[in-house]
């Protein structure tokens, strides 16, 4: 058998091959800070796509979606007193500490940011959705709306359309699965024509989640 | 992190303290290695001579494997580099004149100073012609605007051009740079000059 020496020139070819190799081989890294410009921020606040509506979070609440990670953004004292079901607490401040990080830099989950009212979850969705996170939304008029619209929602007044009446029924329903309200059973409205008013959100009410390839 | 300076990491006026070190220190390498004699240049048209083929594509290939990596470790932000805008037409045309200057005149508008540094009487004789250039494209500019602009394509990367990732054109590009290499090794073999 015979020796094979290697010169520099066969070295160096290899050693730039393999580097070559090696970088081609691996995908392009994505996870860079500040992604999104000044106005691509602007267009996604302007289409207002980072809202979800309460319907559709408590339909996830109800169908125990496990996607779905609700953020409280309150302080933390407040969070004790209520919360939503399997909210977790990322208070305001704490929004961009490390731990958080490791929370947010994922495309599995679903986010719903909430507070009390909208601000604080829209100033957070805001510097998520500039440090490149996806699927980070706000529940559309926050606790206080939550509590109106799904926790104690008033019957529809007069004569209103059957979509009134399945959205009053479904509030009414998912309130009561999800520990508000104290309406007693079977005093549902019914619909006209006759039609079932199910468990579900209505119709096009249905937002498409941003983030993703968006 | 990077780049430094869009990240605020160091001001304007360390980046141009920096430039200058490096400039000097880029000056140095290609007297160094030789760039300051016009014969040297002029080799690798005639084949006897390819260092300047070697050092070029090296630099291309150092600087695209080292951006890269660093790209991947997160040490830069590679949307954030700035990349000279293309007008293809100029581009051609001047590659072409550039080309013709550095087979004629055995020099590149940088080691021509590197030359007039040590004293080239060729290399200032040269600049002399560089700035004489400069002038008649300055005063003619309106005569040409049209051609100078036209085949505008913003400022596209090959990669994106060719619609494939950047590494697998960086491994492409090494390919290319490997064989050129080994078949300028093999031209300095053929057509050696005893001096020059």
């Amino acid at each position: 058998m015979k020796n094979i020496s290697f010169t520099p020139r066969m070295l160096l070819t290899a050693g730039l091959l393999t580097l070559g190799v090696i970088i081609a081989a691996v995908p392009k890294n994505t996870t860079k800070p500040y992604k999104l410009s000044a106005k691509q921020i602007l267009d996604e606040l302007k289409s207002g796509t980072q809202y979800i509506e309460p319907e559709q979070v408590a339909q996830m609440l109800v169908e125990k979606d496990p996607f779905l990670q609700l953020i409280d953004t309150r302080p933390q004292n407040e969070f004790e007193k209520f919360s939503l079901p399997g909210a977790i607490n990322v208070p305001f401040d704490a929004i961009l500490s490390d731990e958080q990080a490791e929370l947010f830099d994922q495309n599995v989950r679903t986010f719903v940011l909430y507070g009390n009212g909208t601000t604080q979850a829209n100033e957070a969705w805001m510097l998520l959705r500039q440090l490149g996170y996806n699927n980070i939304n706000v529940l559309r008029g926050g606790l206080n709306y939550w509590a109106e619209a799904i926790l104690n929602p008033n019957p529809p007044a007069g004569i209103t359309s059957n979509d009134d009446l399945a959205r009053y029924n479904f509030r009414k329903g998912a309130g009561q699965a999800l520990g508000g309200g104290e309406q007693p059973a079977g005093n549902d409205v019914k619909p006209t024509g006759g039609q079932k008013a199910p468990v579900q959100p209505p119709k096009g009410k249905k937002k498409k989640v941003a983030g993703g390839c968006s | 992190m990077g780049p430094l300076v869009v990240n605020e990491i160091i001001s304007d006026n360390t980046n141009l303290l920096l430039a200058f070190f490096i400039g000097i220190a880029f000056g140095f390498v290609l007297e160094q290695g030789g760039f300051s004699s016009s014969r040297k240049l002029a080799g690798v048209f005639y084949g006897y001579d390819t260092v300047v083929l070697k050092v070029f594509f090296t630099g291309a290939v150092t600087a695209a494997l080292g951006l890269l990596f660093f790209s991947l470790f997160g040490w830069i932000d590679l949307s954030f580099v700035y990349v000279n805008e293309t007008f293809l037409h100029s581009a051609i045309l001047g590659g072409v004149i550039m080309g013709v200057g550095f087979i004629m005149g055995g020099y590149c508008p940088g080691t021509s100073f590197c030359g007039a540094a040590i004293g080239k009487i060729d290399a200032m004789v040269f600049i002399v012609g560089l700035f004489i250039g400069v002038f008649l494209f300055a005063e003619g500019y309106p005569l040409y605007e049209k051609l100078y602009k036209a085949g505008y394509m913003g400022s596209p990367r090959i990669s994106e051009f060719f619609g494939i990732t950047e590494g697998l054109f960086t491994l492409l590009m090494i390919i290319a740079a490997v064989l050129m290499f080994w078949g300028a090794e093999w031209a300095e073999k053929k057509f050696p000059r005893e001096e020059y």
